[in-house]
């Protein structure tokens, strides 16, 4: 494995920030047509040491050690959001050709270049793609362009940083076979990631990085801890008799024939959502899943109020809820809450976090402030928020913490349902699997409904009595969690099943403890005992596990 | 894609409703000035049947509904009435006053653009630097001086004492670019203020854009610095200098008061001066439309101009 080509070398690297290491003692050795890892939470110096081989630091970094490209050649990258690196400005087929315009040959080369480029990034109709600018592309889409400009450069080092962080199991697949395709190329990738499952299905080696310094290094199998099978939630009692068994029981939250969508011109209308129909139970979690642009964001937002341009029925406990905030009574307010993906964007900077979470409950349950703050107190120190961390302003707060302060803010309003979109994705495996716990334990203890919006399907096995899959604004499936993760019906389910299971499946083997958190999921964070008459036995380790009936 | 090419149709099909709406607020407000254009033109003797005579042939003893499709008419064949003080017909007033107010916002706006969006440009590439304080305590000193200030003051120090320049253009007729010599002070004054602004917001925009991570991108790939300044930084920089660029056209094409009263420039300022003293009201209406029609027509091709340079901007429309 080690006869390839050394085409970038890192020995004793150490970069020093205000007298604290951030990188100390890293060395990477990347080889010709062979894919490196970099696994580590956030915070352990990945993206540093990346960006070293670029040449860039931080600022008024002291560096020490060696960074090498053998032969000098150029650098490529391919960021966690490739669509922030390009201009906007500027149609995709300039920014290539800019590229292009270094090497010798006239106007004609150069066109010809890009479209090889283009090609070899995998990009279907070129001629297309040229002209339009990086908006108009999908994600997906911006990646190749980004890899494409990549190839042009003729690099002979990769870096690929986070590049399946929010991705659902089929785009991830497509970054992989990309990723893939740049080392059949005799590219050497630099893989930077927290995703344990795309890190076995491609690295060749991988290097284990905790709080700056390297903690293990080899091949995957023999680093990486063994993968966790996909656990099925059991179903509830009752509800294992078919995708529409839910006559019989209370509703909570009713959706009927909504059809949704966005005006895209004059008198012109793009459909996001087809005639969807479902409910809730009170106290039962539905999980709302897709890929990217499949609708499931827009049910989120109609249900909250948060877009009124649907036709259909929304009602909550028997009573049609107004479509828009504005028609909304406070109790409605109240009653439906949302916590958004990008919890940053989500809270006012120049504000402690707690007045921002306690003006909830005075906004909304016409709470006095003093006794506002003090229950948001109690609710952030339930989520593991302690008083000195909230008395903050959000700056000072990681992804994780501000997560679960906008969970507390959303709960204070004492909702009926809560609308969690996408909560998780953001955020790294430890982070990720202490706020589902966080979740599973909120919704017990006050029998709250949850819709929970994901592509993650661990996350949806995780938390979810039933599952909702839509494709193209369609419903294509619904029905109890295990069922519909073991005996997917529907086409579309299955690919979605089947590309979640094959990141999981492969690469068993190998015991190395998790370095602080990875993606792997340690000892229970909040154990809770079985309770009686469970028919499933519980995997052990985990936090979620079956329930009773409602209220049990 | 359709959504992106109906946009800007749309933005090009709200520009003659625009116009179409300063026609009817035009003549609203005509309608409202209190007192009767008969009464005002009949003299100091106001003889009863005099007065029916001027109203029949001005017809204004049509129906309101009646005059406006009548005026709209006469404007849709180019036909602005004639002026009530010296009898001329409105548009060969306006022709005469648009000569020397389009020289002067020519030759303002050519040397506009280049000035500020290279002193915009210099200054960001020195953030922090001497040349950056100094061309940024520059913009806001000289943005706080006032036209007349500044004009008058020109005036004392190159035209009555150092004796280089004319001080008006009085003479001129209205052929300032026979004399080019005139040009210089105006143009100066005209410039002081927009160059400011429009050089601060470039500013703004450059340092925003050369800290994004695409520019950083570009220079990961080896670009020069001077390329990935100018063609990759700039046109991001530009869509707010783009907008405030219309706002000084707009100004300059309406003629502006103080400056051309100060160098007695016959410009549309003028015109308009005088047509207030007069009461002399088709002028003022012609007036109206005309910068209503440079009004909306400027800010149609700024916000068209935006919609490249932001393509993902939504243009209010």
């Amino acid at each position: 494995m080690s006869d390839a080509e050394p085409v970038a070398v890192v020995r004793g690297l150490r970069v020093e920030v205000g007298g604290r290491a951030i990188v100390d003692g890293v060395d990477l050795t990347l080889r010709a047509g062979r894919i490196t890892a970099l696994v580590g939470p956030s915070g352990s110096g990945k993206t540093t040491t990346a960006l070293a081989l670029l040449g860039e630091y931080p600022p008024g970094a002291r560096v020490t050690g060696e960074v090498r490209v053998v032969g000098g050649g150029a650098v490529g990258y391919v960021p966690q959001h490739p669509g922030a690196v390009l201009n906007p400005v500027r149609r995709v087929g300039v920014l290539l050709r800019d590229i292009a315009r270094a090497r010798a040959g006239d106007r004609r080369s150069h066109r010809e270049a890009v479209h090889e480029a283009l090609r070899a990034a995998r990009i279907e109709h070129p001629e297309q793609v040229v002209r339009r600018f990086p908006h108009q592309l999908s994600g997906g889409q911006q990646q190749r362009v980004v890899v494409a400009q990549a190839l042009l450069l003729g690099a002979r080092v990769v870096v690929a940083d986070e590049p399946t962080t929010g991705q659902d199991a089929l785009t991830r697949q497509g970054v992989v076979e990309r990723l893939a395709a740049l080392a059949g190329e005799g590219i050497a990738v630099l893989l930077l990631s927290h995703d344990l499952d795309v890190v076995r299905r491609l690295a060749d080696e991988v290097v284990l990085l905790a709080n700056g310094r390297p903690v293990g290094f080899g091949p995957p199998a023999r680093v990486l801890p063994a993968p966790e099978p996909v656990e099925v939630r059991p179903a509830r009692a009752g509800a294992d008799d078919g995708p529409d068994a839910d006559a019989a029981t209370e509703v909570r939250l009713e959706v009927r024939d909504l059809t949704a969508g966005y005006p895209t011109g004059v008198r012109r209308e793009a459909t996001v959502l087809d005639r969807l129909s479902l409910t809730v139970a009170p106290g039962e979690c539905l999980a709302l899943v897709g890929r990217s642009g499949s609708g499931k964001t827009t049910l989120g937002r109609c249900l909250a109020g948060l877009h009124s341009g649907y036709r259909g029925r929304i009602r909550f406990d028997g009573m049609p809820l107004p479509r828009s905030l504005r028609g909304r009574t406070t109790g409605q307010l109240a009653a439906v809450q949302y916590v958004f993906q990008d919890a940053r964007a989500s809270f006012d900077e120049g504000r402690p976090v707690v007045d921002q979470v306690a003006r909830t409950a005075v906004r909304l349950r016409g709470v006095y402030p003093d006794a506002a703050r003090t229950q948001a107190l109690d609710t952030l120190a339930d989520l593991g928020l302690a008083a000195p961390v909230a008395e903050r302003r959000p700056g000072a707060l990681s992804g994780g913490e501000l997560q679960r302060a906008a969970l507390a803010r959303a709960l204070l309003a004492r909702p009926g349902v809560l609308v969690c979109d996408e909560i998780t994705s953001g955020l790294d495996g430890a982070a990720r699997a202490e706020l589902l716990d966080l979740l599973a334990r909120s919704r017990e203890r006050i029998g709250l409904s949850l819709v929970l919006i994901t592509h993650d399907l661990t996350a949806a096995a995780r938390l979810a009595d039933r599952i909702a899959v839509l494709d193209a604004g369609r419903l294509v499936e619904q029905g109890p969690a295990g069922r519909i993760l073991t005996d997917p019906r529907h086409m579309f389910t299955r690919s979605l099943v089947r590309a979640a299971g094959e990141a999981v499946s492969r690469g068993r083997g190998g015991d190395l403890d998790d370095p602080d958190g990875t993606d792997l999921l340690g000892p229970p964070r909040i154990g809770r005992e079985p309770s009686d008459g469970d028919r499933v036995e519980p995997v052990p380790g985990r936090a979620s596990e079956p329930r009773g009936p409602i209220g049990g | 894609m359709s959504a992106d090419r109906g946009r800007p149709a749309r933005r090009l099909l709200l520009g003659p409703v625009q116009i179409a709406a300063v026609v009817v607020l035009i003549f609203a407000l005509t309608e409202a000035l209190p007192g009767d254009a008969a009464v005002a033109l009949a003299g100091d003797q106001p003889d009863p049947e005099r007065i029916a005579r001027i109203r029949e042939s001005m017809g204004l003893d049509r129906s309101m509904g009646g005059r406006f499709g009548a005026w709209v008419e006469r404007l849709a064949h180019g036909d602005l009435g004639t002026s009530l003080v010296s009898g001329r017909p409105v548009a060969d007033l306006l022709a005469d006053g648009f000569g020397p107010t389009l020289v002067l916002a020519g030759v303002t706006v050519v040397l506009l653009v280049p000035l500020s969006v290279g002193l915009g440009v210099l200054a960001a590439r020195r953030e922090g630097g001497p040349v950056d304080r100094l061309i940024s305590a520059l913009t806001s000193a000289v943005h706080a001086v006032p036209e007349f200030a500044l004009g008058v003051l020109l005036i004392t120090l190159f035209a009555l004492e150092l004796r280089w320049l004319p001080p008006t253009a009085v003479g001129t007729d209205g052929d300032l670019l026979g004399r080019p010599a005139v040009l210089v002070l105006p143009v100066v004054v005209l410039l002081s203020r927009p160059v400011c602004t429009i050089a601060r917001l470039v500013r703004a925009g450059m340092i925003d854009a050369m800290a994004s991570p695409y520019v950083a991108h570009a220079r990961r790939q080896g670009l020069s610095g001077a390329r990935v300044c100018w063609t990759h930084a700039l046109p991001n920089a530009l869509a707010p200098a783009t907008q405030q660029l219309a706002r000084t056209c707009d100004w300059l094409l309406s003629g502006v008061i103080v400056v051309e009263a100060l160098f007695v420039v016959p410009g549309l300022g003028t015109v308009l001066v005088d047509a207030v003293a007069a009461r002399d009201i088709p002028v003022i209406q012609g007036l109206a439309l005309v910068f209503g029609v440079v009004t909306v027509s400027v800010n149609l091709v700024a916000d068209l101009v935006t919609l490249r340079l932001a393509p993902r901007v939504e243009v209010a429309a």
